[in-house]
């Protein structure tokens, strides 16, 4: 039998764990979202969660705040076990006045940063909020700017992901902005700068919450989301996921899984996968799946900048960041936001100890006016700053084209690549042949009787000599030609031979990427 | 705008000139290169201007080399409708999803900027 003070606590704890209230959780739960607590409850291992600063209260006496009680100011925090690994994190409740941030809410969810921090744990966000408790004022705001500033001094740190799982606009898009990944349930989860109104009210311009800032527009189009996801059950499980590719924090190595798909396996349909034909396209996609442990692999920003693919697989159980050129997209050129999401995703490896797998099959950077007057010199550039910034392991394979600039970017030996393998078809060279040809050849193409033949004839000669893997075999930027159902084989063998690198550089405060 | 090519005969000789339509929407092909001079493309309806979700545009900038669906054709999603020849690639243009093809706006050979209409879909 409880003491009479025993009883208060657990008749004060009831009622804050009811949140906004039934009427609420009814509202909320029509909208085909789940509350904060049960977010909570679905991510972490079953029974694993503890609960931080359930008594929090806010201290707003502005405007007839003070009569108002906020459970748990509306955001649960704590921490958990996720696949049995210590995960920290904060998830707004919509239920209590819209999930508004205010003060002593900001300073529950700066708590949980930098407790996540300290014990080098991820950290997870569930934003679904109304925005800035308006009562509040600038304590608000300074609550955003303190959670945006503990972002930026953890990034690097500890794995951050941030979930869209309602509204997420004004200013408070910028700590899932600041983060390594962003995920969003479509239909419910929206970000916007300013929203649907504001936009009316200032330019006329008519557009939903949907449209300007959903899960497609942030994952098709801005590129500013990672995942989109269908419901929120999918999005948990999802982030569940993304977790197992990833380390606790910086100084740790992912986690490794026991592997039952034998390193040795050789698929000889890698062999037939790339067209011989240098014009025709194929899904990169059908390549990775050969490579990877038991033909699976997690795509990152899946719907953004489909010219290059990136995602997450295991080699021999172990996590491995790929970036792959896919020629079924756009050629496979190189663009902006190709650079742009590649330069990202090497970074997000880089930071947390997981090496880089790059396969190559590009033309080139796409030419035209949009590209250069976009800025394709500033935005390529973070590509190869990324690259050459690395220290992780890093293993490269030419698959076919492989062109000047391009070649040089994609993870070359002279950006930092430790091993670098070709396939037989592969043409390393300064630019494709026919172009190549006309320039070197000019003289003789332009003097000759029939112009046509003569261009025709050296291009073959062009072609017989330097649009081949040998040349830079030759010279050691290529560590060995192997056949492609070999590949497997190759790279667990490399990643393996890699496991001890270290890379020493001169001592900075930090470097100056393109932005 | 994308750039056409036509060519003009005049007193038996023959010219090859480019044609840019500024301010509108390319216009397909006309079915007959016209003897007379400057053939300016017929300027498309208004209306037409902005693509609906359903069409399929260019994706890159480049040269139609086949186009594999006509007016009044269903087509299923993944369905390769068209490619364009760019960057010494023959980028295979899919279907969004399952339509009937509500009009073609290229023919083969024609140059293409990014984000031009190819197909329309119903």
């Amino acid at each position: 039998m409880a003491t009479k003070k025993q009883q208060e606590m657990l008749d004060r704890k009831k009622a804050l764990m009811q949140g906004g209230g039934e009427k609420a959780i009814a509202r909320q739960h029509s909208l085909g979202k789940y509350t904060a607590r049960e977010r909570i409850e679905k991510f972490f291992d079953e029974g694993t969660f503890t609960e931080t600063g359930l008594f929090v209260k806010h201290r707003c006496t502005n405007f007839g705040m003070e009569k108002k009680d906020l459970a748990g100011d509306g955001v649960v925090t704590g921490y958990g076990k996720v696949n049995g690994r210590l995960v920290y994190a904060a998830a707004q409740d919509f239920t209590v006045v819209g999930g508004s941030l205010g003060e002593m809410h900001a300073s529950k969810i700066a708590a949980a940063q930098e407790a996540a921090m300290k014990v080098g744990a991820p950290m997870v966000c569930i934003n679904d909020s109304g925005g800035a408790r308006i009562q509040e004022g600038v304590d608000a705001l300074s609550g955003y700017g303190r959670i945006f500033y503990n972002n930026t001094i953890a990034s690097g740190v500890i794995p951050q992901i941030s979930v869209i799982m309602g509204p997420c606009a004004g200013g408070a898009v910028y700590s899932p902005a600041i983060t390594d990944f962003i995920f969003m349930v479509q239909g419910t989860g929206q970000m916007y700068i300013t929203g649907p109104n504001v936009i009316k009210t200032v330019t006329g311009e008519e557009v939903t919450g949907e449209a300007l800032g959903g899960a497609d527009a942030h994952n098709r189009i801005s590129g500013v989301a990672h995942f989109s996801c269908a419901n929120e059950d999918e999005c948990l499980n999802q982030i569940r996921e993304l977790l197992s590719y990833l380390p606790s924090n910086h100084l740790d190595a992912a986690p490794s899984y026991e592997c039952s798909d034998p390193v040795t396996r050789a698929d000889e349909a890698l062999d037939s996968l790339v067209p011989e034909n240098p014009n025709r396209p194929y899904d990169v996609k059908d390549i990775i799946e050969k490579i990877a442990d038991n033909g699976y692999f997690l795509e990152v920003q899946e719907a953004y900048a489909r010219n290059i693919v990136t995602c997450f697989i295991r080699i021999n159980g172990e996590s491995v960041g790929v970036i792959a050129n896919q020629p079924k997209v756009n050629a496979g050129c190189l663009d902006i936001n190709a650079a742009d999401k590649a330069a990202r995703f090497i970074r997000t490896c880089d930071c947390f100890n997981i090496p880089l797998l790059t396969l190559e099959d590009t033309p080139g950077f796409l030419p035209g006016t949009a590209q250069e007057h976009g800025g394709i010199i500033r935005h390529g550039a973070k590509l190869l700053y990324a690259y050459s910034e690395a220290s992780v392991p890093m293993v490269t394979v030419i698959m076919r084209k492989a062109y000047g600039g391009a070649y040089i970017g994609m993870c070359s030996k002279h950006l930092g690549s430790d091993i670098v393998y070709a396939w037989p078809d592969s043409e390393i060279a300064v630019m494709g042949g026919d172009g190549a040809a006309n320039i070197i050849f000019a003289k003789e193409i332009k003097a000759a009787e029939d112009p046509a033949a003569k261009r025709a004839e050296k291009l073959a000669e062009y072609q017989q000599m330097a649009m081949n893997p040998y040349v830079a075999a030759a010279r050691g930027y290529v560590d060995d030609v192997i056949m492609p159902h070999d590949t497997r084989r190759a790279i667990a063998g490399a990643f393996e031979s890699l496991k001890g690198k270290q890379v020493y550089k001169p001592r900075k405060k930090h470097g100056n990427i393109p932005l | 705008m994308s750039v056409k090519t036509f060519r003009i005969v005049m007193d038996g000789v023959e010219h090859i000139v480019e044609v840019e339509e500024l301010g509108g929407v390319s216009a397909p092909a006309p079915a007959a290169v016209s003897a007379a001079p400057a053939p300016a493309p017929a300027p498309k309806k208004k209306a037409s201007a902005a693509p609906s979700a359903g069409d399929i545009l260019a994706p890159l900038q480049g040269t139609v080399s086949a186009v594999n669906v006509k007016a009044g054709d269903s087509v299923k999603e993944g369905q390769i409708v068209a490619i364009i020849e760019a960057m010494k690639m023959e980028n295979e243009i899919a279907a969004p999803r399952d339509a009937v093809v509500a009009g073609v706006s290229v023919n083969p050979g024609d140059k293409v900027n990014a984000d031009d209409l190819l197909i329309s879909l119903k």
